[in-house]
């Protein structure tokens, strides 16, 4: 038979082996932990992503042609403005993103020199006002011949379009 | 203490070193949450996109009108105001009469962005 002598030792090295095994679980998993300062890096990459999906629809087709995003501001088109837009942000490999968006026009009025802003799409039923949201702006030119009578009247203008965009 | 018994010093010890070693680990998992928030704010507050789009706003201007004329000093005027009200942004920018670079008939623009915090000059040729 074994004698009993030498248990506390036993002990002490189940223990050593337990705060050993703790020690490399946590080193390990470090990696993963999500603290407060990441939560920007999320917001940076939607706030990339909302300002390359605006650079694409501003671009034309061909040289001296309209924009896609001209066209819609001009016209006053928002459905199909928002329609592009999310379509545009929406597009992963597999699945579809939850994307939701709400745009504003700032235009300046000439006359009276005033700064004036125009809800262009209004915030769908997922917006509470809590949600982490950032802004992308881009600017447009607007042509008056093309559509006249839209904002500051029948002039050749530049107006700011601001789209703010928050995953639900 | 005298006169006790003295065996054990040794696991004792051990018990200290794991001990602070738990502290110092508590330390660092306590900084963590800091970690990162400056760098993401900096890189979120940097207007990139901001300067970006003003420049090829006013490359769009130039193509479109060349020096300033009635309306183009108007398209001047909005950009100039709407930074100031919509992006706390002073924004002065200034095209010229064409001059011979290497051959080419380019524009001389300047191009001035000022937030507070990010400040940006351009003199280019376009």
């Amino acid at each position: 038979m074994v004698n009993d002598g030498g248990q506390l030792y036993t002990m002490e090295g189940v223990a050593a082996g337990v705060i050993m095994l703790l020690t490399a679980y946590i080193v390990i998993s470090t990696t993963s932990v999500y603290t407060p300062g990441d939560t920007h890096i999320p917001d940076m990459q939607l706030e990339q992503l909302g300002s390359d999906v605006l650079a694409m629809m501003d671009t034309p087709d061909r040289e001296g042609t309209e924009s896609d995003l001209e066209r819609f501001i001009s016209a006053g088109d928002s459905a199909d403005f928002e329609g592009m837009f999310l379509d545009y942000c929406n597009m992963t490999a597999s699945d579809t993103d939850d994307l939701h968006m709400s745009a504003n026009v700032t235009y300046r009025e000439a006359s009276s020199n005033v700064i004036k802003e125009h809800l262009f799409v209004e915030p769908d039923n997922t917006w509470t006002g809590r949600e982490s949201a950032v802004r992308v702006t881009r600017w447009v030119q607007l042509d008056y011949r093309i559509n006249p009578g839209t904002y500051d009247g029948s002039r050749t203008q530049a107006v700011l379009v601001e789209v703010l965009l928050w995953r639900a | 203490m005298a006169c006790m018994n003295e065996d054990g010093q040794w696991i004792v010890l051990m018990g200290l070193l794991t001990a602070l070693a738990l502290f110092f680990l508590a330390l660092i998992i306590n900084q963590s949450a800091l970690v990162g928030q400056t760098t993401a704010e900096g890189v979120l507050e940097f207007p990139k996109n901001d300067i970006r789009d003003l420049r090829s706003e006013i490359f769009d201007y130039i193509d479109r009108f060349g020096t300033m004329n009635f309306d183009g000093d108007a398209i001047r005027k909005d950009i100039i105001e709407i930074s100031l009200a919509r992006k706390n942004a002073v924004v002065g920018f200034t095209v010229g009469d064409p001059q011979d670079i290497s051959g080419r008939m380019l524009r001389p623009v300047t191009i001035h962005y000022y937030n507070g915090v990010t400040e940006y000059d351009e003199t280019v040729y376009y």
